[in-house]
């Protein structure tokens, strides 16, 4: 079975003992400064200058880059190509071929939007790279998140490989009493239905122990909750989410300033 | 002083036609070791449930009679908080991994980060209950990569924890092979001699006839038996009912039909039983020679 359940890898860098909600705090500001601020190279500078340097920081450099160009190289390649060729606003011809023409309008757009993209997937990645699942949802429910809530996206992260582990089973299961899930696609859609069935009910039984089972363990015990793990939040942080809040009233403020 | 009194309890689950259980009564002692044995579906785990408060305040359905634990009406407790009384562990190990935390260690915490306990007093008592239960190893690992054995025992750590007055089992060892099995069973009867009271559902005879202090015998919602290990699982009556006997009886038994066992012997359910009872026919023969 994967033990592996997110992103999250685990080293002993600056940036994975930062405060989950600081880091949570620069990632959102990232994002809001790279979609909200002015200047076609601010997004990707933000990339260059802040987040790439900021995963060797955090010792996750390789997995950062690898993951976010399998991410996005797709969609980018897609983006460049339909807008320098079709940006409705496109005047300026920089080259032409066959019946195509690529405008540098198009080129701008499709930069500006695939930088701004990035920013905001390899934000979120690099703070799912660098904390850890359970420690970024206790933070949460520390600051008001209620536990309900963050027990139903702690038990989803775990419960999505147990899924798929049973679906293989039970695929298996009727696969060994002649189920032909092979073929043409209505027959392969066919042969699922077989399988959704007990899924879908053998999860439902589940959810009913599960309910008996946490509250065994006292999940709606009426007094004060403690944590085991002790969530460190300096003063330094503090002080940097409200940098945090102070770049992000420039970015917005950037309109004004510069009409 | 009884911890538990159960008076002519009937219980009928809200879809059902029939009683689950019909006219138990039932008295434990603190520090008992009870174990419930029966075929499947005869009452077992609704008893369980009862006990724990599940019924009627999770299950909703009639419940007819008296049962008190600890002093207090079941139909008065409110379960969120009873849970601190009496712990339940159930049969699926699988689904008692709570899914909130993504290592054994956390996962034995869990119950007492709601419970409010200190944080020093919380690592102590974790790893008390890991040492007491043999899964100090797997401190680190996610709860969900372990083997059914595995999980449950870190089921049973993260009740135990909780430190309840009462602890039902409902067939903790279902899926514990025989030397996990009996690992389990020492564990509970230690707890037992420290004053805590047990309810076990189990199948195992041979384990219950050298473990528990009393066993009550279950079938089709009926109590038909109870009693010292020893009366109980010899009862003739048991097989009609389709519950197990242990194959030391099931052995003297024969020997008995065949003239083998001595005819004012009561039949053993433990090994040494067995043996002594042997020797016994042994001499006999000496005798006669």
């Amino acid at each position: 079975m994967a033990e592996r359940l997110s992103f999250y890898l685990e080293r002993n860098s600056p940036l994975h003992r930062l405060n989950p909600t600081t880091k949570l705090v620069v990632a959102f500001t990232l994002i809001l400064v790279a979609f909200l601020g002015r200047g076609l190279f601010l997004p990707s500078l933000l990339f260059l200058l802040i987040l790439l340097p900021l995963s060797f920081v955090g010792q996750v450099g390789r997995e950062f880059l690898r993951t976010t160009l399998n991410l996005l190289l797709p969609l980018f390649a897609f983006l460049f190509v339909m807008q320098s060729l079709f940006y409705p606003g496109g005047k300026t011809v920089l080259f032409g071929f066959w019946i195509f023409a690529v405008k540098l309008e198009g080129v701008r757009f499709a930069f500006l939007t695939a930088t701004r993209v990035l920013v905001m997937v390899s934000s979120f990645l690099l703070l799912l790279l660098t904390t850890h699942p359970g420690v970024l949802l206790l933070d949460l429910t520390q600051r008001g998140l209620p536990a309900s809530v963050a027990y139903i996206l702690a038990s989803t992260l775990q419960i999505i490989p147990q899924m798929q582990a049973k679906a293989a089973t039970i695929l298996d299961a009727q696969r060994s009493r002649g189920l032909d899930t092979s073929g043409s696609l209505g027959r392969r859609i066919r042969a699922l239905l077989p399988l959704v069935g007990p899924l879908v009910f053998g999860s439902l039984v589940d959810v009913e122990e599960r309910a008996i089972a946490i509250e065994a363990r006292g999940f709606r015990s009426s007094g004060p909750k403690t944590s085991l793990i002790e969530i460190e939040d300096r003063p330094l942080e503090r002080a940097l989410r409200w940098l945090c809040l102070l770049a992000l009233i420039l970015a917005v403020g950037s309109w004004w300033l510069w009409p | 002083m009884a911890v538990i009194e159960i008076q002519h309890l009937t219980y009928t689950y809200p879809t059902m036609d029939h009683p689950a259980l019909r006219e138990v009564s039932l008295a434990v002692e603190a520090g008992e070791f009870v174990a419930i044995i029966g075929p499947n579906g005869a009452g077992k785990s609704t008893l369980c449930y009862t006990l724990a408060g599940f019924i009627p305040h999770f299950f909703k359905g009639e419940l007819r009679g008296e049962v008190r634990v600890a002093g207090q009406d079941i139909r008065r407790v409110r379960l969120e908080d009873w849970v601190l009384k009496v712990g339940l562990v159930f049969q699926n190990p699988f689904n008692q991994i709570s899914g909130a935390k993504f290592t054994v260690y956390e996962e034995i915490a869990f119950g007492l980060e709601n419970i409010g306990v200190p944080r020093e007093e919380m690592r102590r008592r974790v790893e008390e209950v890991m040492a007491l239960t043999g899964i100090t190893d797997l401190a680190n690992r996610s709860p969900y990569a372990l083997s059914g054995g595995q999980q449950q025992r870190v089921a049973l750590a993260s009740i135990l924890v909780m430190q309840p007055e009462v602890l039902v089992l409902d067939e903790p060892t279902s899926q514990l092979d025989p030397i996990g099995s009996r690992e389990v069973f020492q564990v509970i009867r230690r707890l037992a001699h420290q004053g805590v009271t047990i309810i076990m559902a189990e199948h195992k005879v041979e384990w219950i006839a050298e473990y528990a202090d009393r066993v009550i015998a279950l079938a089709d919602g009926e109590m038909i038996a109870s009693g010292k290990p020893a009366e109980v699982l010899t009862d003739p009556r048991l097989p009609e009912y389709g519950i197990g006997i242990s194959r030391y009886t099931a052995v003297a038994r024969r020997a008995a039909e065949e003239g083998l066992w001595p005819p004012q012997r009561r039949l053993p359910v433990t090994l040494d039983e067995a043996v002594a009872g042997f020797r016994a026919v042994e001499e006999a023969y000496a005798h006669t020679r």
